[in-house]
């Protein structure tokens, strides 16, 4: 399975986990909201869920990349 | 015990397993009620709010709260402030443990929370020391065992006494650097009044949000500050052949996430759910219901930190993607905004001890062994008696002198 990760800019709180832990993928944009970096490859699967468990608002979201469904991180 | 319960306050339902109280830290319908009783100075700070008002504010205060800021608190700022705190204590050969941990991190706290001490006289220091002491009765007074409605009027006071002569001050200091366009101190009330228009917030909420980052920073760091020497010379006296490793700040840092783990802040969570709320183990929480975390048990959960999770071992290893000081700073949004900041980054295998932040706790701790701290055979520890939560009341010990 491959996975595409997402930031939800409206669920972020700008804890800056993602940006701090993985600064090849997430930054902050002019608000300070996280965003991925331009360009920016996919993580692998085990680190985007890593990434998506630790993000403390929920706001780093993790897709199917064939079917598009949200996964359930916790799950 | 995860089934409902109904008592006199309406319905509770209180979680033991890690994965249920980490799914209800991380649910948007379960809202944070754990300083209900502590309004008199929680009211409307960042930790009690929810949704909207919640993230905006978080938003804000969150550009404080970088690792960069917290490099600078860790390798610059703190050690000093620890050496400078500790040294007429090694003089006078002892201090009380419990003190020493408030005074130091009162320090830091005044620092983040932006609150001047412009005499720089260690009177200054006691008085804002005797207001924070009362602003931690205010927001714990859920767990009072005295006379709550008293110690509430006098919490109020207390905040109206601090603002005239520390809040008052720092905030029109603040608003001169703004207005002469100068650069402002990376504090919370800097943040708060350079947002002040974007986030609408009237002085008295502002008067709270600062007491509230005074006395969290302060008081929480100093708990497990005590707490970490406390099962340290417990470890030591067991395995003296371990002393060496005092002086690995990656090993002492195991031990203050260790003691987290066993001992959080506040030893419950608490939400209440805004919508009836099912959790993947099929517990189900009604609508209006309180939720009660239960930290001691959920941090103990042996399917998660195995058979002798009860124990402390610094030397744990735990389950990918579970933190090892357990659920003690929350997860979800309410996430303790200083989490880093005291307990540092969680060291991953190979990690650089030159570039780690090992966080201002583990420092102090590791300042403190250096000094030479040892119990004080005359005078043994005494848990504080004015509430419930466990904490030291007075824990004496020798310092520097005959080891």
């Amino acid at each position: 399975m491959s996975y595409r990760v997402s930031v939800d800019p409206e669920v972020c709180i700008s804890s800056g986990r993602c940006v701090a832990d993985a600064p090849d993928l997430f930054r902050f944009d002019a608000d300070e909201i996280a965003e991925p970096v331009p360009g920016a490859p996919q993580p692998a699967d085990e680190r985007a869920l890593d990434l998506a468990r630790a993000c403390p608002s929920g706001a780093l979201l993790v897709h199917d990349a064939d079917t598009g469904e949200e996964v359930d991180v916790f799950g | 015990m995860s089934a409902p319960t109904v008592t006199e306050g309406g319905t509770v339902v209180t979680l033991t397993s890690f994965a249920d109280a980490k799914e209800a830290y991380r649910s948007a319908e379960l809202r944070q009620s754990l300083y209900d009783e502590g309004e008199v100075v929680m009211a409307d700070v960042l930790v009690n709010l929810h949704g909207r008002e919640h993230r905006d504010r978080r938003r804000v205060e969150n550009r404080m709260f970088r690792r960069e800021v917290f490099e600078r608190y860790e390798r610059e700022l703190f050690p000093g402030v620890v050496a400078r705190t500790l040294q007429p204590y090694v003089e006078r050969g002892g201090v009380d443990l419990v003190h020493l941990g408030h005074e130091l991190m009162l320090n830091l706290a005044a620092l983040t929370a932006g609150v001047d001490r412009p005499e720089g006289t260690a009177e200054e220091t006691a008085r804002l020391y005797a207001y924070m002491m009362r602003f931690i009765q205010g927001a714990t007074l859920a767990h009072s065992t005295g006379d709550r409605a008293a110690e509430a009027a006098a919490v109020a006071q207390a905040l109206e006494d601090w603002d005239a002569e520390f809040l008052a001050p720092s905030i029109a200091r603040r608003r001169a650097l703004l207005a002469a366009g100068e650069e402002l101190p990376r504090d919370v009330l800097a943040t708060l009044l350079r947002h002040e228009d974007e986030l609408g917030l009237p002085h008295h909420v502002i008067r709270r949000e600062v007491a509230f980052f005074l006395l969290a920073g302060g008081h929480t760091s100093a708990t497990a500050f005590v707490r970490t020497v406390d099962h340290l010379l417990d470890r030591l006296e067991t395995r003296p052949d371990e002393r060496a490793r005092v002086a690995d700040p990656l090993f002492l840092q195991r031990c203050v996430h260790e003691t987290v783990r066993l001992n959080p802040s506040s030893p419950v969570g608490r939400r209440r759910a805004l919508a009836p709320v099912r959790l993947r183990s099929g517990v189900e929480i009604p609508e209006g219901a309180t939720v009660v975390i239960d930290l001691h048990a959920v941090n103990r959960d042996v399917t998660v930190f195995g058979p002798d999770a009860a124990e402390f071992d610094p030397d744990r290893a735990v389950p990918p993607g579970v933190a090892p000081f357990g659920l003690s700073f929350a997860a979800g949004m309410h996430v303790c905004i200083g989490q880093d900041l005291a307990a540092g980054v969680v060291a991953r295998g190979g990690a650089d001890p030159d570039a780690h932040l090992f966080g201002l706790v583990t420092g102090a701790v590791g300042q403190l062994f250096a000094a030479g701290v040892r119990r004080d055979p005359a005078t043994p520890p005494r848990r504080d008696t004015a509430t419930a939560r466990p904490y030291w009341g007075t824990y004496p010990v020798l310092l520097g002198g005959d080891r």
